[in-house]
């Protein structure tokens, strides 16, 4: 962490892959064969220091969302996990409750780093009535956790820019934070380009929790705007890892995939130094250790590797690189490499806000509407993105007012 | 390994399929807009809000639906666990009545079993119960409860809203009709210091553990000392057994177990350092076990057993 800010852009794209790089020949000459469990105790946390915060967190910590077992925050302790993450949110506040005494129990309030999360109302209201609303929103929290503050406090799902920019939540977190009811305060988003550039841009926020997984690997704008938060003093923590897009183990699905791609998930998020931490919602003791053992070694096993690079799985997954090569077979202009990160946004990642704000923002002529009078599409994609497929169902989700 | 890469690439495969179909079926059937009611079903989850309503409360929007993939746009990451319990669709709606505020949010959780999972997991002993429904509970400007297939939730703002929920949840309440009872199994259990309002049904990872899904859970409690029983449902004796034993396995590993043929068919008592201790056995497609078991524990698992089918 010391040395992200010496990162330049085309480093924290290229480092990621060149780790991946060195570690696939590494696997090649059975230097790296470990499996992930063997490699819990051989070599000691991989740490780093969240921002300017100054607080230092192992690698892997723990998104308690999920979890509405006792012993399984005690077994995360006892492992070397120190921040928990829970939000006012889950499970109507009983979430807190359960941290909050298993941590009492444990005596360990002051060796852990706790962060909850606050939303905002959705009704239009007036700042000082949505600052109210927060302040009471976060006494009941602290209560629930039978704490006299949290170490991070974030405005909960704050997805667009009026959202990072409210007066009324912006007034209560300074409050708080002044009151010594949080030490810092962040905002936890899932429209990272626009609110996490806001967020830079106020400079007011001490943590980001950002979503980051696997699925935006080629999505520079994303990561460049992370980057540059980082950079800017901001500490970043890492959420839907491995659950997020198309990647995610579906509940409907009768297998989860196997243990190696949840591994290699988390351990491509953390391999960008400007992670410091990820909060997995691991919800049994087997999870647990398995996400638990890559907070000593980030470098990618055999299996991993071979997960990550597997062609036909890409295929399948038809990630768009956003080359921008595709631009140049249409002649109409259609800025194609957004249409394919809307479309991302709306079927991988389930978040269709920031679908319809990224069809927002693409330059007039150049959307949506602009595409329609050839007879079959002429743009082809480099690599396996089945273009027309996924413009025809952004037309489709827009038709339905998805989108609209 | 080739095989391994195959198997993952399918399932893989079948996610991004199955995500793919279910937004575009979604996109078809006006999922999370605040729109007409497109078809009939909406039409008949809408009416649960005709008019008349108390204290002449009069809709701030039309009504909004949300599907299975439209959810997290409503309650962001606390959808997980609503499509977890099969969740179907979400009516929500904003009422004025005077000066008071009104939300309603009604869950079809597609049955009573789920409806039953998705709000106990919500709701905690120490809140206070009223009459309602199968069960329901109330605080300040929220009243929540389930009936039937559907979870309501109630919250309100502003001078005499928490009449107006009353009078919005019996309302409510009389218009689902169906069923007003909890699922059968928790009648069943010993009463003799059960905590009430302790009951949960658990889809997935009860105690920690995947293999013990789905299970009911009920907290006894002695003396100030808390118990959990957990009754894991298995499909057969043989699968109820194969998850004894991996129960056993995984505190063999992690701390200490140890054949208990007096607490019956199966029986073991087992602890490590994070869970503690519990004993626990089988009965036919049953596991029951007790997790931090009191003094006479082993009556209480006993008297489990006895009362199952």
């Amino acid at each position: 962490m010391k040395n992200q800010g010496k990162w330049n852009r085309r480093e924290f794209i290229v480092k990621p892959i060149l780790w991946a790089g060195t570690a696939s020949v590494l696997a090649k000459t059975n230097a790296l064969l470990a499996s992930p469990a063997l490699e819990t105790s051989a070599s000691p946390l991989l740490q780093r220091t969240l921002g300017k915060t100054g607080l230092t967190l192992p690698v892997v910590s723990m998104g308690v969302m999920n979890a509405d077992v006792p012993g399984l925050l005690r077994r995360a302790y006892e492992l070397g996990i120190r921040h928990f993450d829970t939000a006012a949110g889950y499970q109507n506040g009983r979430n807190e409750e359960m941290v909050g005494q298993v941590i009492k129990e444990m005596g360990v309030r002051d060796k852990v780093v706790i962060s909850t999360k606050q939303p905002s109302r959705r009704h239009s209201q007036n700042a000082a009535e949505a600052k109210r609303h927060f302040v009471d929103g976060v006494e009941a929290s602290l209560r629930r956790l039978q704490m006299d503050h949290v170490d991070i406090l974030y405005h909960h799902a704050a997805d667009s820019v009026a959202d990072a920019r409210a007066e009324g939540p912006l007034e209560a977190l300074q409050s708080l934070k002044k009151e010594g009811k949080t030490r810092f305060i962040g905002l936890s988003t899932h429209t990272t380009v626009n609110v996490l550039s806001e967020a830079t841009r106020l400079g007011l926020f001490d943590v980001a929790l950002v979503m980051l997984n696997y699925t935006m690997a080629h999505d520079t704008e994303i990561l460049s705007t992370i980057e540059k938060a980082a950079r800017s003093g901001m500490g970043i923590v890492a959420m839907k890892t491995q659950a997020g897009g198309t990647v995610k183990p579906d509940a409907k699905l009768p297998k989860e995939l196997p243990a190696a791609s949840q591994t290699a998930l988390l351990k491509w998020a953390l391999n960008h130094e400007f992670v410091t931490t990820a909060i997995p919602g691991f919800s049994t003791y087997e999870h647990l250790e398995q996400d638990f053992s890559v907070a000593r070694n980030l470098a990618y096993t055999q299996e991993e590797e071979k997960f990550l690079a597997d062609r036909a799985f890409l295929a399948e997954a038809e990630f768009c690189q956003q080359c921008g090569e595709c631009r140049k077979d249409c002649p109409r202009q259609v800025d194609i490499p957004r249409l394919m990160r809307s479309h991302m946004y709306a079927v991988q990642y389930r978040n269709v806000g920031l679908a319809r704000e990224t069809l927002a923002s693409t330059a007039p002529g150049r959307g949506l509407e602009a595409c329609g009078s050839c007879e079959s599409c002429l743009a082809t994609c480099r690599n396996t993105v089945q273009i027309a497929r996924k413009i025809a169902q952004l037309k489709a989700l827009a038709v339905s007012q998805l989108l609209a | 390994m080739k095989l391994w890469t195959r198997w993952t690439t399918v399932l893989i495969g079948a996610a991004l399929t199955l995500a793919t179909a279910q937004a575009q079926s979604s996109a078809f059937h006006n999922s999370g807009s605040a729109a007409r009611p497109a078809d009939v079903s909406q039409k008949k989850f809408a009416s649960l809000l005709r008019e008349p309503l108390p204290g002449h409360a009069s809709a701030q929007a039309p009504p909004s639906f949300y599907n299975p993939e439209s959810l997290y746009q409503q309650i962001d990451g606390g959808a997980d666990i609503y499509l977890l319990y099969d969740f179907k669709s979400l009516l929500h709606q904003d009422f004025k009545s005077g000066a008071a505020e009104l939300t309603v949010d009604i869950y079809d959780m597609g049955g009573t079993e789920n409806t039953f999972g998705i709000y106990a997991a919500e709701r905690s002993p120490t809140y206070k119960f009223v009459a309602i429904g199968a069960e329901g509970y109330r605080d300040k400007g929220v009243l929540n409860f389930l009936q039937d297939r559907y979870y309501v939730k109630l919250s309100g703002s502003g001078a005499n809203a928490d009449g107006l929920l009353d009078q919005f949840a019996r309302l409510l309440s009389g218009r689902i009709g169906g069923t007003r009872t909890l699922p059968a199994l928790l009648e069943r259990l010993p009463r003799e210091h059960r905590v009430p309002h302790s009951e949960q049904y658990v889809r997935k990872d009860p105690l920690g553990h995947a293999f013990l899904a789905p299970a009911y859970v009920v907290t006894y409690a002695q003396a100030k000392q808390e118990s959990k029983l957990v009754v894991s449902v298995a499909n057969s004796a043989q699968e109820a057994k194969s998850r004894s034993e991996q129960l056993a396995k995984h505190f063999k590993q992690s701390g200490e177990c140890t054949s208990a043929p007096e607490l019956g068919e199966g029986g073991i008592r087992a602890r490590n350092n994070y869970e503690g201790r519990l004993i626990a056995r089988t009965q036919g497609h049953y596991v029951i076990a007790l997790l931090n078991p009191p003094e006479n524990g082993a009556e209480i698992l006993k008297a489990a057993a006895r009362s199952l089918p």
